[in-house]
C-alpha cells in the first residue's frame, strides 16, 4: 500500500507538467504509406482527426453527418477530416469498402493495432480531436445526433485564433 | 518493489537523455459493478458484490524516447465473467522504454506487436474482453530503407499477473515492391513472419519443446482492386483440452486467408474467405481453449458482421479454429467467407434529395469435412461439405430525410449452431433459426436537443422463442445523455424483461457513465473476439479520462 501512495504521489507530480500534444506515432494509409500524426497539423491547419471503426455505429454516423457537411462547412473554415480506423486486421480489409461505398471524403489512416487509440487513452471511440500545431485543442468522446454541430462550432472559433 | 525502482530509473534516464521538449500524455480508466440478487434471471450476487477493473498509463516522450508504465488493480475482485488471475491484485502490469532513430528502433519491457493479419502473432490489449497479452521482453526493428521492415523480438508473455514460463521468439519482414520493381499504378507488398515458442517437456519426451509457426503474405492494391493473401503453417505440437494433454499425438496446423475488395465512389464490396485447420497457438501448451482468450499468440478472430443492437447481437458466432479429439465429438477446424457490399445512392433519389445507404453482408462459416480414424489421425479435405455452423444475412438502409431527421433500418436472418450459442458439441444438437427486424430513428430538436428510438423484434421459435427490444436515448446537451432500455423475452417461459437505465456523461477527455439494469447471460464479442458474460443484476459505473 505505501508503496502505491508513493507511486500515485509520483505520477501526478508528473501529470502536472503534462501537456496536451499529440503523440509521435506513425500511421498506414490504405496502401502501406507511412503518415506521421505530427505531420496532419503542421504550419497551422487544423485538423479533425477522429478515431473511427467499421464495426463502431456512432462512429460511421458522426462521419457520414460530417461527410454530408462537409462542403458547406470548407467554404466557410479550411480543415481537412483524419478518419483514422482502429480496426485490426479482422476488419481493416473491409474499411476500404466501407469508405468508398459510403462515398467518404476524408482522409483514411489506418491504427491497426491499436498504437493511436492506446496513446491517447481513448477506450471508447468514436474519439474526435481537433489539433493545431500538433496541439489537441477539443477533444470529445462519443457521438450523438446533432454533435457535429459543436464541432463545427469549435472549428470556427478556432480558425479565428 | 524492484519494479518501481526501474521505473524511476527509466522517468529519469529518459530526463537527462533528452535534450528537447519531453511531453507526458496517460489516462485513467475504471468499470466498476455493484451486483445484487435477482431471483427471476436466477442470479445469485457472489460475496464480492462490488467489483472494479482498474487501469492508470502514463508516457513520457521526447523526440526519440517513449518510455510508459501501466497500473492495474481488480480490487476486491474484477469484473465478473473475467479471468479469474486478476481478482485482488494490483500492480505495475507493464512498463518500457523504446528508443529510436531514423532507421531503427529498440523497445525493452512490455510491448504489442503483430505481424500481418496477426494468423500466426498478436500481442495486444482489450479491457472489455479482459485481454493483455503483451510480450515482455526486447524487440528490434530496423528500417534499412524506406521499403524495407524488420521486426525481431523475444520474450515471455503476460499472464494475468505473471508472465508464461516459455519464451517466445519471432522474426518479421515487410517489403514493399512499389520502388522496386518500379510499379506505377499498383501497390505490392510481401511479408513473411516466423514465431517460435520454447517451453519445456518435462519428462515427457515424446512431445516437442519447441514448436514454431510460419507465415507469408502478400497485398496487392490496383486501381480500385485490392488482394491480400495470407497463409501460414505450425509446427506438428499435442492439442489440449481443459489443462491436459488429449494425447501425446502431434498434429500440425494450417490457416489461408484471402480478401478480395472492389470499391469505387458510392460502391464497396469486399469478400473474405478463411480456413483454420487446428490453427491455435498459445504460450502455453496447455492454455488451449481457455475461455479467458490468455495466452493467445495467433489472432484467429470471428470473421462474420459485428452486431450492435441488443437484439442482433443474440445470436452471434465464435471462430472455431480447434481440432478437437474426444469421445464427444470430433472436428478439425473451420471454413468459410464473409461479403460486404456498400452501395451510396445519388442525390434526390426516391427517397428525398439526400444520399441514401445500403450495406448487405452475408457470411457462412462450417466445420471442414474430416474423416477421424481409430488411431486417431485423421483425414481433411480443403472445404468438403462440414456442418454448417453459422450463416447470416444482413440489409441496412440508411437514410436523411431532412436537416433533422435521419432513420436506419436493418433486417438480419441468421442460422447458428446450438452449440455455438448454448456450448455443448458442435454439429449434432440442431439449429437455432432467427430472423431480427430493426427500425432505429434519430431525431434533431430544434433546441439543440436530440433524441434516439430504435424498436426491434427476434423471431425464432428455436431456443427462447421471440423477443422485443426498445431503446430510448435523449441528449440533453453534447455533454450528458440518458437512455432507457429494455430486451423482453416475451416468448420464453419466464418473459424475463433485461431491463437497463443510466446516462454518461462527456467532456473533453473525461466520461463518466452509470447504468443500472440486468446483464443477459451470453457471448459479447468486440472485433471478433468474444467473452462469456454471465447473467447479472446491478449498477454499473464507467469512468475514463486521459490527459
Amino acid at each position: 500500500m505505501r508503496n502505491l501512495i508513493f507511486l500515485s504521489v509520483f505520477l501526478l507530480s508528473i501529470t502536472g507538467f503534462s501537456q496536451k500534444t499529440l503523440p509521435n506515432i506513425s500511421l498506414k494509409t490504405f496502401e502501406g504509406e507511412k503518415v506521421s500524426v505530427a505531420e496532419l497539423s503542421s504550419n497551422d491547419k487544423i485538423a479533425v482527426i477522429s478515431l473511427w471503426a467499421t464495426w463502431c455505429v456512432p462512429c460511421i454516423k458522426e462521419l457520414d453527418a460530417i461527410n454530408e457537411l462537409y462542403d458547406e462547412w470548407r467554404a466557410e473554415v479550411d480543415f481537412e477530416v483524419y478518419a483514422i480506423s482502429v480496426d485490426d486486421s479482422r476488419s481493416v480489409k473491409r474499411a476500404k469498402a466501407l469508405v468508398n461505398g459510403k462515398g467518404w471524403e476524408h482522409n483514411i489512416l489506418l491504427d491497426t493495432n491499436q498504437n493511436l487509440k492506446r496513446a491517447l487513452g481513448a477506450s471508447a471511440i468514436p474519439e474526435t480531436i481537433i489539433v493545431k500545431n500538433n496541439e489537441i485543442l477539443y477533444q470529445h468522446t462519443g457521438y450523438r445526433n446533432g454533435d457535429e454541430y459543436e464541432l463545427f462550432e469549435k472549428l470556427k472559433k478556432l480558425s479565428k485564433e | 518493489m524492484k519494479n518501481i525502482f526501474f521505473i524511476i530509473f527509466l522517468f529519469f534516464f529518459s530526463i537527462i537523455y533528452s535534450q528537447d521538449q519531453p511531453y507526458i500524455y496517460g489516462s485513467f480508466e475504471s468499470n466498476s459493478q455493484l451486483l445484487q440478487d435477482d431471483e427471476s434471471i436466477g442470479f445469485l450476487s457472489p460475496e464480492d458484490n462490488f467489483r472494479s477493473n482498474n487501469y492508470f498509463q502514463i508516457n513520457y516522450q521526447t523526440n526519440n524516447i517513449l518510455a510508459g508504465i501501466q497500473y492495474e488493480g481488480y480490487l476486491p475482485s474484477s469484473l465478473l465473467g473475467f479471468y479469474p488471475e486478476l481478482d485482488n491484485q494490483n500492480k505495475i502490469t507493464n512498463y518500457f522504454i523504446k528508443v529510436q532513430n531514423e532507421k531503427s528502433d529498440i523497445t525493452i519491457g512490455s510491448f504489442y506487436e503483430q505481424f500481418g493479419n496477426g494468423l500466426i502473432f498478436r500481442s495486444w490489449e482489450d479491457r472489455q474482453l479482459g485481454i493483455n497479452n503483451a510480450i515482455k521482453g526486447v524487440r528490434l526493428k530496423y528500417y534499412p530503407s524506406d521499403d524495407v521492415e524488420l521486426t525481431a523480438l523475444v520474450g515471455q508473455q503476460r499472464d494475468g499477473f505473471n508472465y508464461t514460463e516459455s519464451t517466445i521468439q519471432g522474426l518479421n519482414t515487410e517489403i514493399s515492391l512499389n520502388q522496386i520493381l518500379n510499379l506505377k499504378d499498383t501497390d505490392l507488398s510481401i511479408g513473411t513472419s516466423i514465431v517460435n515458442r520454447y517451453q519445456e517437456n518435462g519428462s515427457n519426451d515424446s512431445i516437442p519443446s519447441n514448436v514454431s509457426a510460419y507465415g507469408g503474405r502478400l497485398n496487392m492494391y490496383s486501381g480500385n482492386f485490392s488482394l491480400s493473401i495470407e497463409g501460414a503453417i505450425k509446427d506438428p505440437d499435442v492439442i489440449a483440452n481443459e489443462n491436459t494433454l488429449v494425447s501425446n499425438r502431434l498434429y500440425d496446423g494450417t490457416a489461408l486467408q484471402v480478401d478480395f475488395g472492389y470499391s469505387k465512389k458510392g460502391i464497396g464490396l469486399n469478400t473474405t474467405f478463411r480456413r483454420l485447420e487446428n490453427f491455435n497457438f498459445y504460450s502455453d501448451r496447455l492454455a488451449e481453449g481457455n475461455i479467458y482468450n490468455q495466452k493467445t499468440l495467433s489472432f484467429t478472430p470471428t470473421l462474420s458482421k459485428q452486431q450492435d443492437y441488443l437484439l442482433t447481437n443474440i445470436y452471434v458466432y465464435n471462430s472455431q479454429p480447434r481440432l478437437v479429439m474426444n469421445s464427444i465429438e470430433k472436428r478439425s477446424g473451420e471454413v468459410g467467407f464473409q461479403n460486404d457490399f456498400y452501395y451510396t445512392f445519388e442525390k434526390d433519389n426516391f427517397l428525398g434529395k439526400y444520399k441514401t445507404k445500403i450495406a448487405f453482408n452475408f457470411s457462412y462459416w462450417s466445420g471442414i469435412e474430416s474423416t477421424f480414424n481409430e488411431d486417431n489421425s485423421y483425414n481433411v479435405k480443403f472445404i468438403g461439405n462440414g456442418p454448417r455452423y453459422y450463416r447470416d444475412l444482413n440489409l441496412e438502409i440508411k437514410n436523411r430525410w431532412n436537416s433533422k431527421l435521419r432513420t436506419a433500418i436493418t433486417f438480419l436472418d441468421v442460422i447458428v449452431d446450438k452449440g455455438i450459442t448454448l456450448g455443448g458439441p458442435l454439429g449434432v444438437q440442431g439449429d437455432i433459426k432467427a430472423k431480427v427486424g430493426v427500425i432505429e430513428a434519430n431525431y434533431l430538436h430544434a433546441n439543440g436537443k436530440s433524441s434516439r428510438g430504435v424498436i426491434q423484434h427476434l423471431w425464432t421459435k428455436n431456443d427462447r422463442k421471440n423477443w422485443l427490444g426498445l431503446v430510448y436515448e435523449y441528449g440533453i446537451s453534447s455533454t450528458v445523455n440518458l437512455f432507457v432500455s429494455d430486451g423482453w423475452n416475451y416468448g420464453g417461459a419466464d418473459k424475463v424483461h433485461y431491463y437497463n437505465l443510466g446516462g454518461s456523461y462527456s467532456k473533453n477527455s473525461t466520461r463518466i457513465s452509470l447504468n443500472y439494469g440486468r446483464q443477459r447471460g451470453g457471448l459479447i464479442c468486440i472485433g471478433g473476439v468474444c467473452r462469456f458474460v454471465p447473467e447479472s443484476n446491478g449498477f454499473n459505473l464507467n469512468l475514463t479520462h486521459s490527459f
